[in-house]
């Protein structure tokens, strides 16, 4: 905590915060049609938890629950004009409905909520690819998977390796990373998928999206994991080594943080990581305020204001 | 608004606007300027979107009449949480004795089990009434039980995968941890012995290299039990109800450091 806290006072007195100056009230200018705000709402590692944890004196009883997620999606929709909702991975495999019903009921509610994206965790594949194709014609969302190659697998053409999505003439720009499977995964279940380094392949794809196709955000999902004790990549060694990337949407550790941790990335700018624990005990939101730019802009990656809230 | 926003950490500095003009690039229309950040905690203070309930409704009805069986009763609730950071648990314990004291029906030369690691292990489990369901959420998956047969040098690798992990669900087997490598290892009661040959009850994905997991390459036999993992543990769960027993689990000092 305190470590974060720091981290983000560097930021503000070596970048300077510029932004800031245009900044002076948000809200003002939003009436004035100068800043767009987006939200953006994200989950990860839900692991087929469809109801609350069931009460019987364990740990997390009585939390999560889609029903109570769709109430409260539904209701940040109302209030906000530009939402995107994301999940960063192994929507599959942690209770029965998983077991018995394959994946569709999970996916069935994801649409039912208007999820905007997801990428895959490791525990998608525990059906194989075979189990993960046939639950693709209940989500009318995109998989996106930026570091699979699904060239000679069946899900080839079933995943995409980013979107743009436009929102009030913004343009935010999403892809996905995985983890290694090998040593994960059953090598039946990921059949001829190969891994790409996902440091290199989230450099190219973040780099395409902000300065080739002029993405106003990039938003990595990634199922690396939040941080390791070894030199294995995670999503802070990805927000360090990379450039362009705005936030990195995490899982696979199952990491409760207590507010997102900004990292100072490759080219200096901001990458903020966030990651909310896992089988939908808690939903995150990142709010953006963009500002129309009158004349020449800032470089990309400047500093600006940064306010974490209490729900 | 969503929340009372309480603001917690609010930063905000001024600079000139000079040095913002002389930062030049254009490639889009619209700045950053600004984020906000909250979490959300989705617990019972939310009323269900009825909607989306009725979405899962008649799956859950399915689900609810396989699931909700009474199978039989713990003596305690065994935590996930210790068994993920201790080297041994009350959990880790139960899941790996249960495995065990079943797959020995079946095979009665196995020298010692690891069925899983620690992160195959996925809930608490609870005290009192314990359903199908509970034992599908500790075990999700459909990982077969395999015997392995394999070398004293390949039992040493496994041995010090256990170690330098801190620990993993084991029965009939006893080590301690000194400097992340296994010393005084005992297996069925007698020491460990290199030179020899050993039967390890595991899975089909520990034996593949699952989670990393080292000691399981080029096994002298595999052998599939053909029981699931997770059928070895409702069998253990049922048995226990039949003799009028409850489960239940020691802390017996089989791993430590």
């Amino acid at each position: 905590m305190e470590e974060l806290l720091i981290k983000r006072r560097n930021f503000i007195k070596t970048g300077g915060l510029a932004a800031a100056a245009l900044a002076i009230n948000p809200f003002e200018a939003m009436a004035a049609g100068d800043v767009v705000k987006l939200t953006i709402l994200h989950t990860n590692d839900v692991h087929s938890r469809v109801e609350p944890f069931p009460m019987d004196g364990s740990r997390n009883q009585g939390l999560g629950g889609v029903a109570r997620r769709a109430a409260l999606i539904k209701r940040i929709r109302a209030e906000e004009q530009n939402v995107l909702l994301l999940d960063a991975g192994d929507i599959f495999q942690g209770t029965p409905y998983f077991n018995l019903y394959g994946g569709e009921v999970e996916m069935k509610l994801m649409t039912a909520m208007g999820y905007d994206a997801a990428t895959m965790g490791n525990h998608d594949f525990d059906n194989g690819l075979e189990g993960f194709h046939k639950q693709l014609p209940h989500a009318n969302f995109p998989i996106i998977c930026s570091n699979y190659d699904f060239s000679n697998t069946l899900l080839k053409g079933a995943t995409q390796p980013y979107k743009i999505f436009k929102k009030q003439g913004l343009k935010i720009g999403v892809f996905g990373v995985g983890i290694e499977l090998k040593g994960l995964v059953e090598e039946n279940n990921y059949g001829d998928t190969v891994y790409l380094n996902p440091v290199l392949k989230a450099n190219e794809i973040a780099a395409l999206l902000k300065k080739d196709l002029d993405c106003d955000l990039v938003i990595c999902l990634s199922h690396l994991g939040y941080k390791y004790a070894s030199a294995k990549v995670s999503d802070q060694v990805l927000a360090a080594q990379t450039s362009n990337i705005d936030l990195i949407i995490g899982g696979h550790t199952h990491t409760f943080m207590d507010v997102p941790e900004d990292v100072k990335n490759l080219s200096g700018g901001i990458t903020t990581i966030n990651q909310v624990g896992f089988a939908g005990i808690n939903l995150g939101r990142v709010d953006y305020y963009f500002e129309k730019y009158k004349g020449k802009r800032a470089k990309a990656g400047a500093p600006y204001l940064i306010n974490d809230l209490e729900a | 608004m969503l929340s009372s926003t309480k603001v917690v950490k609010r930063l905000v500095s001024f600079v000139s606007l000079i040095y913002l003009l002389s930062a030049i690039s254009c490639s889009s229309a619209y700045e950053l300027v600004k984020a906000e950040r909250i979490e959300y905690p989705v617990n019972v203070s939310i009323a269900v979107d009825s909607a989306v309930l009725k979405t899962y409704l008649p799956y859950k009805a399915g689900l609810d009449s396989q699931m909700n069986r009474v199978i039989g009763h713990s003596a305690l609730a065994m935590s996930k949480k210790s068994s993920d950071t201790l080297p041994e648990s009350l959990l880790s314990n139960f899941f790996a004795d249960a495995t065990l004291v079943q797959a020995r029906k079946m095979d009665t030369a196995i020298d010692f089990a690891m069925p899983s690691t620690k992160g195959g292990i996925r809930v608490d489990l609870p005290k009192g009434p314990i359903t199908v369901s509970n034992i599908f959420e500790l075990m999700p998956f459909e990982n077969e039980l395999v015997v392995c047969t394999i070398k004293g040098t390949e039992a040493q690798r496994l041995l010090e995968f256990i170690a330098a992990s801190k620990g993993q669900p084991v029965a009939g087997l006893r080590m301690k941890i000194k400097d992340k490598k296994p010393v005084d290892v005992v297996i069925n009661g007698k020491a460990f012995d290199i030179s020899r040959n050993y039967r390890v009850l595991t899975s089909d994905y520990v034996s593949n290299g699952g989670d990393n997991t080292l000691g399981f390459k080029d096994p002298v036999e595999k052998k599939v039990l053909g029981l699931k993992v997770r059928d070895a543990l409702l069998n253990e769960v049922k048995d226990k109800q039949a003799e009028g027993k409850t489960i239940t689990a020691q802390l017996d000092g089989r791993i430590t450091y």
